[in-house]
């Protein structure tokens, strides 16, 4: 245990490093902050609610920062789309925040909050869920035609959509291999900016999805430049956060040194494996970061008595964070093993390189 | 138990299984009685 001055709480070490450790490799593999992870597993260590949100925005920014540099040396930043996306963020971010305010006049931000995220969460993890099925079937025939298959593959219609509407300037993202509107850019950008604003969350979650399905980058870019905003908006939260004095650098220092090997861990391991890959492990965290949301808000809904509900709460964000690491970890071992030509599962198959 | 391997479903629910045994234990060793 360790006395937190600042925080004016004890908590272990070895827990915030282990988190730290755990959200690393699962940031730097599906390109989040995992604030929805983090904040609560820190509230659950005694931290009080706005101390552990300025901690995990401060943490996310260092660990941001390290994912960037390594998916910049794996090739997978696209620095147009993410320049010309940073204009509409931090439009949407303010619109986000006085949407906010607004609801809070109302009275009814909580419920209004949890029910949101909820609600998007579930029907993103839907899309994802359904459209990498189909990527994942049409891999597996493929491979069995003894075709050559790249690293993504993806049957959404959504960017021919996008990718067709013809506003100016048009901009050609290389990286991406995308050639799109720069106001459809803007538009991801302010409209997942607007979510992470109104939600208080970095919004990874959201604009992954959002540079897949509707710019039509590849998993892997989307991850990397999604990582680079993540970085701007965590170093501005962290900013935000330290002059309003929510951080306790010490608890910081913890949870980097721990995120700093798993983010390097995250990254390098999507070297192993294709797009789909990536966006069932979104997919998955997006549906147990859903039904954690679900368990508050039936708890807040309850007057806040029924303490099973916050105990499962507790045990999902605990390990939903374990779960995530494992599959990762166990999609690497399989594409070495695959590699050196051993036995794996069939349905790994298609998701490794 | 070839199941959950062989099957993408089950590699889920066995991974989810483990995940949530090991969030119990670290509850009963370091969490209980501070939530």
């Amino acid at each position: 245990m360790f006395d937190f001055a600042i925080a004016g709480v004890e908590a272990p070490i070895f827990l915030l490093a282990v988190v730290g450790f755990t959200v690393g490799i699962v940031g730097g593999f599906i390109g989040v902050g995992g604030g929805y992870m983090v904040t609560p597993a820190l509230i659950v260590f005694g931290f009080p609610g706005y101390m552990a949100s300025g901690i995990d925005m401060t943490h996310i920014a260092g660990k941001g920062l390290v994912s960037s540099v390594r998916h910049r040396q794996l090739g997978n930043i696209d620095w147009t789309l993410a320049l010309s996306m940073i204009a509409g963020t931090m439009l949407g971010v303010e619109m986000g925040v006085r949407l906010l305010v607004y609801f809070k006049h109302l009275g009814i931000s909580g419920v209004v909050l949890l029910a949101t995220s909820v609600a998007l969460m579930f029907t993103l993890f839907l899309y994802t869920q359904i459209e990498t099925r189909r990527a994942h079937k049409q891999l597996a025939e493929l491979e069995k035609q003894g075709k050559q298959v790249g690293r993504e593959l993806q049957t959404s219609s959504l960017p021919r959509l996008f990718q067709s509407i013809p506003l100016a300037p048009i901009v050609r993202c290389r990286t991406a291999r995308v050639i799109v509107s720069m106001w459809v850019i803007v538009l991801v950008g302010m409209v997942t900016g607007v979510l992470a604003g109104f939600l208080g969350v970095g919004g990874g979650f959201v604009r992954v999805p959002a540079l897949v399905y509707m710019v039509g980058a590849s998993t892997h870019v989307a991850v990397g430049t999604d990582l680079v905003e993540i970085v701007i908006s965590g170093a501005y939260g962290a900013l935000r956060h330290s002059i309003e004095g929510n951080v306790d650098f010490m608890a910081v220092l913890f949870m980097i040194v721990g995120a700093m090997f798993g983010a390097q861990v995250g990254s390098i391991a999507t070297s192993f494996v294709r797009g789909p890959a990536i966006r069932y492990i979104l997919s998955y965290s997006l549906i147990l970061a859903t039904l954690g949301a679900t368990l508050r808000l039936v708890y807040v809904l309850t007057g806040q008595n029924v303490h099973w509900l916050a105990l499962t709460a507790v045990m999902l964000t605990l390990g939903e964070m374990i779960f995530l690491c494992l599959f990762i970890s166990s999609l690497v071992y399989f594409a070495v093993r695959r590699r050196g030509g051993k036995w794996v599962p069939d349905w790994v198959g298609p998701l490794v390189i | 138990m070839k199941w959950f391997i062989n099957s993408m479903l089950g590699y889920w629910i066995l991974l989810l299984a483990v995940s949530l045994g090991a969030a119990a234990v670290v509850y009963e060793i370091w969490l209980k009685g501070r939530v």
